[in-house]
């Protein structure tokens, strides 16, 4: 390439990622709720970085107040320890979010890259890295989560997020390769061929890019997979008992405060539920949003 | 053996299950308007369809009490063991040196196919008692309180006489605690040489070990022995299960059918505690024994329509086990550091606020039997009051110092009380984490750590993997048995043919690892042998030997003694009146549902 070229090139770019964002934000405006995802992913991540610095490390139990039904001082009410859910539910958020970015970065990374790479070389190495993929979607994965959780403790979230990430990469890898399949057969990346640009640029500046919408989405679902997926295992109580994590609150809830006899224990079964069911909606409704910003035909201008 | 039969005890307990029940639709008729009795087998979580009418088969649909009979039901008394209700033995008579026990059966005992229940069918049920290895029937060379000789005097008559090597005062209790199961369909589980095989075990050598060995290959046998359909003695039978509940129907054979209340008993299924609050709140079952439950959930179910909650003594008590082979546990100031420390009423009002009450002090006996057992000394032991001035106090003598609002080993490493139960015990899972709130604010780190289930945390306590975890004591009545959980096998004494043998901590089974002797009143004295002792002592001996193990514990701390349970039967007066309210019978034998012994006896009747 030469020099000459490269302020323009530069400039493009600029300019570019001008109207991208400029576009971003005209999407967000249109629809309010899609503002309020922004702000609730915001919150969580927030509420996961920083919030338990608000608490002390071991939360303080009133036992003239057990399991106390929502009132002013306690929002969501008390546990059978007689401490604020609330301050349950955010220092638990920690464990639970740190872990579902784990899984999400692993799934993403190892799903594009197998993904790319497969549908871009196809032949030998695509036959073999989709059979590797077609085993590992077989492998079912509660159960194999069941049987590791008798072996392995999971006290570290990332430890967690490994696990669900190596788990969760399958569907990923065989989506992004469908789409490089179909988008490394199109004109632009002819002509790119054409210029002699190099494999890294055509799949890093050329391929990518069109496929980020769609990998960015995959990545937050696969946040909601791993929320669910953790939470459903603590919830069973096959993993051990920790208290600072939103499955094991539900778990107690249930089985230790009696949430479903007993209306007290309710805001302790609530509060994680509303957590999860709130992450989610906020997931949601950026995922509504990114899809208009990356699908010019659903713009309305 | 013994073991065994502790942790079944336990387990029945400490799981939080219930027994009996209360509380159905009278919709069932089967004349004579008796009406359905509800209820569920504390003992066994899960029904299972294809389980045999085998009252030792670990699923087996044989409900003791019920469809399957005791010789006599085993009562709750403070501190003789030998008290019993009848069940297939009317009437009894125990030398006075607990030597021999003569049975008289039931006059009008049949089995539900009609055949009389004999002195034979007896016999032949503690051979297979022998293939389980009960307390009475054991195969153990040197067991205490084994049984020597069975002797079949009449059709209605059996006289079983204790090997008096090793006796002990419970004799009878093993004998009374044991299954009755028909000869005439069983008989194929017993070799015709059975009773030879049984006096070749019991010599020495080659010979005897053999025959040991082939009775317990019998045990398999025996548990996976099905029955055609099911033959009871019992004052019901078994119709039909199903995933949701098992079904029995009354035995018309039964020798007090006609004091049988209900026609029919429905157990009803659960998988754990919470569907067991369920069926309680919702007024479903008629009787249901013990379920840990909060205070809330316990409200609701006094609440059900004609809910009632009968309190009794349950000789059983928690508390906080140390592993003394490990830092610094193995300095006695420590533990009175953190017994000064936990505040006992807190633990038992977050943990087990109706299922328990805060333990007085440390004894090692459950203190309704400490009223007793050691009256004069009760109130002369350290109770242990929250001190936290005293505690610190302790653990600066213990060498334990303060950095930083924090508490550190003496040689200055960071210290965390780490405390172990099995998952799913939640009133214990409570405990210890208000323990370990408690601990914190004082500045000492701690941690709760679950195990899987209660068999593999009593196998890695076994195997010395903890610091400290809640063990059950006090198990009650007998002398032997109360003071044997803290100064037993766990504690490095084995008792083998009556002799005590002391092994150093980490070897055969002793993870608590405490010192072999102890000096209480200026003297040294061998807490293991002293509770040996108890083992062949009379009541009026046993009692200062009692004394002297609680000043003992008391100050030795094996264990801090957190709370000691309470015996809550579940029953309902919507359908069923007459329910017991005398503590002796509302505890009996490890598998016995109780509500079936209180039916079979005419004490429960009908509302309609």
């Amino acid at each position: 390439m030469s020099a000459t070229l490269i302020p323009e090139t530069a400039s493009a770019t600029t300019t570019m990622r001008r109207n991208f964002w400029s576009g971003v934000w005209r999407v967000m405006k249109r629809k309010p709720s899609r503002m309020a995802g922004v702000v609730i992913l915001v919150g969580f991540a927030f509420m996961g970085a920083f919030g338990p610095m608000f608490f002390p490390d071991h939360l303080p139990g009133d036992v003239n107040a057990l399991t106390k039904p929502p009132s002013w001082e306690h929002w969501f009410g008390t546990d059978p320890q007689g401490r604020d859910v609330l301050a349950l539910v955010i220092t638990g958020s920690r464990y639970v979010l740190l872990c579902a970015t784990v899984t999400a970065v692993i799934t993403v990374v190892l799903g594009t890259a197998l993904g790319l790479f497969s549908g871009f070389k196809r032949g030998r190495w695509d036959t073999v890295l989709m059979r590797i993929t077609d085993m590992k979607l077989t492998i079912p994965g509660l159960p194999l989560l069941l049987v590791l959780a008798t072996v392995w403790k999971f006290s570290s979230p990332i430890q967690m997020g490994l696990v669900l990430g190596l788990l969760g990469w399958g569907g990923v890898a065989r989506a992004v390769r469908a789409q490089t399949l179909s988008l490394r057969e199109r004109g632009f990346i002819e002509a790119a061929r054409g210029l002699g640009l190099s494999t890294s640029h055509i799949v890093g500046r050329e391929l990518l890019p069109s496929m980020a919408p769609y990998i960015a989405m995959n990545m937050l679902i696969s946040v909601t997979g791993a929320v669910y997926a953790q939470v459903g295992l603590f919830f069973l109580g096959v993993l051990p008992y920790e208290s600072d994590n939103w499955g094991v609150m539900l778990n107690l809830a249930v089985f230790q405060a009696g949430a479903m006899i007993q209306p007290n224990a309710l805001g302790y079964l609530l509060a994680p539920l509303l957590a999860i069911m709130l992450l989610t909606l906020g997931i949601v409704l950026v995922v509504d949003a990114m899809d208009e910003i990356f699908n010019p035909r659903l713009r309305e201008e | 053996m013994k073991r065994l039969a502790a942790a079944v005890a336990l387990l029945g307990l400490a799981t939080v299950t219930a027994c009996s029940g209360g509380g159905t639709t009278n919709k069932s008729s089967s004349g004579g308007g008796g009406g359905l009795f509800t209820t569920i087998d504390v003992n066994r979580p899960g029904l299972e369809q294809s389980a045999p009418a085998n009252p030792y088969a670990p699923k087996g649909n044989s409900f003791v009490g019920y469809n399957a009979m005791n010789i006599a039901w085993v009562k709750n008394h403070l501190t003789d063991p030998n008290q019993a209700l009848p069940g297939i033995a009317a009437s009894w008579e125990i030398a006075p040196d607990n030597s021999a026990i003569t049975l008289k059966l039931q006059p009008n005992a049949k089995w539900s196919d009609g055949k009389p229940v004999t002195a034979e069918d007896v016999k032949f049920s503690i051979g297979v008692a022998y293939t389980q290895g009960s307390t009475a029937f054991s195969i153990t060379p040197g067991a205490a309180g084994a049984a020597a000789e069975v002797t079949v005097v009449d059709d209605a008559t059996l006289k079983i006489t204790q090997d008096m090597a090793n006796p002990s005062p419970k004799f009878a209790r093993g004998v009374f605690d044991t299954i009755v199961l028909p000869a005439h369909v069983w008989s194929s589980v017993l070799p015709a040489d059975f009773w030879d095989k049984l006096k070749a075990s019991r010599g020495d050598g080659a010979d005897a070990e053999k025959a040991r060995e082939e009775i317990l290959a019998l045990g398999e046998k025996v548990l996976a022995f099905a029955p055609p359909k099911d033959v009871s003695a019992g004052p019901f039978v078994l119709e039909r299960v199903n995933p949701g509940e098992a079904l029995l129907v009354k035995n018309k054979n039964f020798f007090n059918a006609a004091n049988v209340a209900p026609d029919q008993v429905k157990f009803l299924n659960y998988t754990g505690n919470e569907q067991i609050w369920n069926y309680l709140t919702a007024g479903k079952l008629d009787h249901s024994a013990f379920v840990a439950a909060p205070t809330d959930v316990m409200n609701r179910i006094k609440a059900a329509p004609g809910s009632d909650v009968i309190k009794g003594y349950s000789p059983v008590a928690v508390g906080l086990a140390f592993n003394q082979s490990k830092k610094p546990y193995d300095n006695v100031h420590v533990r009175r550091g953190l017994a000064h420390l936990i505040n006992r009423e807190e633990v038992t009002k977050v943990a087990s606020p109706e299922g328990g009450t805060a333990a007085v002090t440390t004894t090692g006996i459950h203190q309704k039997a400490a009223q007793a057992w050691i009256p004069d000394t009760l109130g002369a032991l350290e109770p242990y009051k929250t001190d936290v001035a005293k505690a610190e106090e302790e653990f600066k003598t213990a060498g334990l110092t303060k950095k930083d609002g924090k508490w550190t080993l003496a040689d200055g490493k960071p210290w965390k009380v780490s405390m172990h139960a099995p998952a799913g015990f939640s009133d214990w899972l409570s405990a210890q984490e208000n323990i370990k709130s408690q601990l914190i604010k004082v500045g000492i780190d701690a941690e709760v750590v679950t195990t899987a289930d209660f068999p593999l945390y009593l196998e890695e306590l076994d195997a010395g993997k903890y610091d400290a975890g809640f063990w059950l004591m006090a198990l009650g009545p007998a002398p032997y048995d109360i003071y044997q959980r803290l100064y037993g096998r766990s504690n490095g004494w084995n008792n083998i043919a009556g002799k005590v043998s002391h092994s150093p901590a980490g070897k055969n089974g002793n993870w608590m690892g405490g010192p072999e002797e102890i000096e209480v009143d200026g003297t040294k004295v061998n807490p293991g042998e002293l509770t040996a002792k108890l083992n062949s002592s009379t009541e009026e001996e046993a009692k200062p030997i009692m004394a002297q193990l609680a000043k003992a514990a008391n100050q030795d701390l094996p264990v801090i003694q957190l709370w000691d349970y309470v015996n809550n039967q579940f029953v309902n007066n919507s359908r069923f009146t007459g329910w017991p309210t005398d503590d002796e019978i509302l505890r009996s034998g490890a598998k016995v549902l109780l509500s079936g012994v209180w039916i079979q006896t005419g004490m429960i009747k009908s509302k309609s």
